[in-house]
């Protein structure tokens, strides 16, 4: 395991001696690497450093106000409001690679306009090491700005904690006081809500998406999931008010895990489950039935697309 | 220091082999499976598993060098279809949580986990037939071989994943792998 503080100092000194007086920007999602990578870096080279949010629509409840507050201290923080482009971008598109792949492009866009604005030199990223090799792999492609070196001439990338593993960043984290709410947070995929709508995204379904996830962690937080979701997974017959509904499907999914390599899914009590259940179908009119997804990893993946 | 090498055959849990092995203080490092056998300088070889037995490169070259080596999953199955065993689809996909049990207490490698242990496994293919020179260490419902061993050439293969968090007892399948290589 890592040493945190030593590796805090060490790579402090690093990124300061890499970048100079140059200026650098770094993609800030919100998750737990990149904002890690943006704390050290801002340790380093203060304001020279631009942290960017693209706020894509995908995000969860409330998420983009939370990143607003946690880095609040850093004044070169630059929120942007991309939501409609990235629905424009989405319209039509139902396989999942082309969904994963139209949000890359189109956040490359927006993080191309605000690098060439800043007269960036340097890109900062929050690669890891199961990054670099898992980048090989053929399961799902990579969400992250590694297109970006194609479109704007960096003279340098500067990756700080490309040899650590996920739980080795959260000590980090820590030790940097980021508030808990980021050291501790659950995984959140880079497509963001997208990948949690089977199919083509579009508002209504996004709109399911982030109710019945902010329900799912809301009454799970007391399970300690590693990641625990809601999925739209397509319409269903359903009868509400003596009306017949046409209403969406939505699986709850709640693993425990150490490192997203392998996960189980949890043991639930019925209880839980049917407050879910109550929550989820009393609160969006438009949703049939509830599901519990009791698929471990291998054979599923943890996220649904 | 004991130095193991882990050999890519492209698997998705072969960076976790690296680092169970890193966690324990051992010299470790992941290596392409093109390295030309002689290239290779350590006291112990893991063959990683991987999708398919058309990208294990220079696997096979690696059984000829004399060192303990340990074939996990793919590894293990590239390994027996290379000594003389056979390779075929199991008629039950081993996937997640498997209780497999332990046949051989004396076992360098597994004996330590008798009688049982609980993996996490992912294949669809196993090995049918063992290779000469290897006795089945281990078994389950859904596997006939889980495990296989050699000890004359410390030759090891394990068909579960002990490199994942969820595998019970997978740091001591490195470990007792860790004291073969060390020759303790």
């Amino acid at each position: 395991m890592v040493e945190p503080t030593a590796f805090i100092d060490e790579k402090i000194a690093e990124i300061a001696d890499d970048v100079g007086d140059a200026n650098a920007v770094i993609a800030l999602s919100g998750g737990v690497d990149s904002s890690t990578a943006a704390a050290l870096a801002y340790e380093a080279i203060g304001d020279q450093l631009t942290p960017v949010y693209v706020d894509t629509g995908l995000m969860r409840k409330g998420e983009t106000d939370q990143i607003r507050d946690t880095f609040d201290y850093m004044d070169s923080l630059r929120i942007i409001d991309a939501r409609d482009r990235f629905l424009d971008a989405l319209s039509g598109i139902t396989d999942p690679e082309e969904k994963r792949h139209a949000i890359g492009e189109q956040f490359i866009r927006e993080f191309e306009t605000v690098a060439r604005d800043v007269d960036a030199d340097y890109l900062v990223q929050g690669t890891i090491y199961p990054d670099r090799i898992e980048s090989e792999g053929t399961i799902k492609s990579h969400h992250n700005v590694g297109g970006l070196p194609e479109v704007v001439d960096f003279e340098g990338i500067v990756e700080p904690m490309r040899d650590l593993y996920k739980d080795e960043v959260r000590e980090v984290a820590r030790e940097l006081d980021l508030e808990s709410i980021i050291a501790e947070r659950m995984p959140f995929p880079g497509p963001g809500l997208a990948i949690r709508v089977l199919g083509e995204v579009t508002d209504e379904k996004l709109a399911v998406a982030r109710e019945a996830n902010h329900v799912v962690e809301e009454e799970l937080e007391e399970y300690e999931p590693w990641q625990a979701l809601a999925a739209v997974l397509g319409k269903a017959t359903g009868v509400k008010g003596d009306n017949r509904v046409h209403g969406w499907v939505v699986s709850v999914r709640s693993v425990e895990s150490r490192d997203g390599m392998t996960a189980r899914a949890q043991e639930l009590d019925w209880e839980t489950l049917q407050r879910i259940q109550s929550r989820i179908t009393g609160e969006n009119e438009n949703v049939a039935r509830v599901v519990y997804d009791v698929t471990h990893k291998p054979p599923a993946t943890i996220e649904y697309e | 220091m004991t130095r193991i090498v882990v050999v890519d055959n492209h698997g998705q849990f072969t960076h976790l082999e690296h680092r169970a092995l890193r966690d324990l203080g051992v010299d470790t490092e992941l290596i392409d499976n093109d390295t030309p056998p002689e290239e290779i300088d350590a006291d112990g070889i893991v063959l990683s598993g991987g999708p398919d037995m058309d990208r294990i490169g220079h696997s096979p070259a690696y059984l000829d060098l004399d060192i303990p080596v340990l074939g996990i999953c793919l590894g293990m199955q590239l390994m027996a279809a290379e000594l003389g065993g056979r390779v075929g689809a199991g008629d039950y996909g081993g996937y997640a949580d498997v209780t497999v049990s332990i046949e051989d207490e004396s076992d360098p490698l597994i004996g330590s986990l008798a009688p049982e242990t609980r993996v996490w496994a992912s294949h669809a293919d196993e090995v049918k037939e063992l290779p000469d020179g290897f006795e089945r260490t281990a078994t389950s419902e859904v596997c006939n071989i889980e495990a296989m061993s050699d000890t004359d050439r410390n030759r090891y293969g394990v068909q579960w994943h002990p490199e994942v968090a969820h595998t019970e007892a997978g740091e001591e399948v490195f470990e007792n792998f860790r004291d073969i290589c060390a020759g303790d």
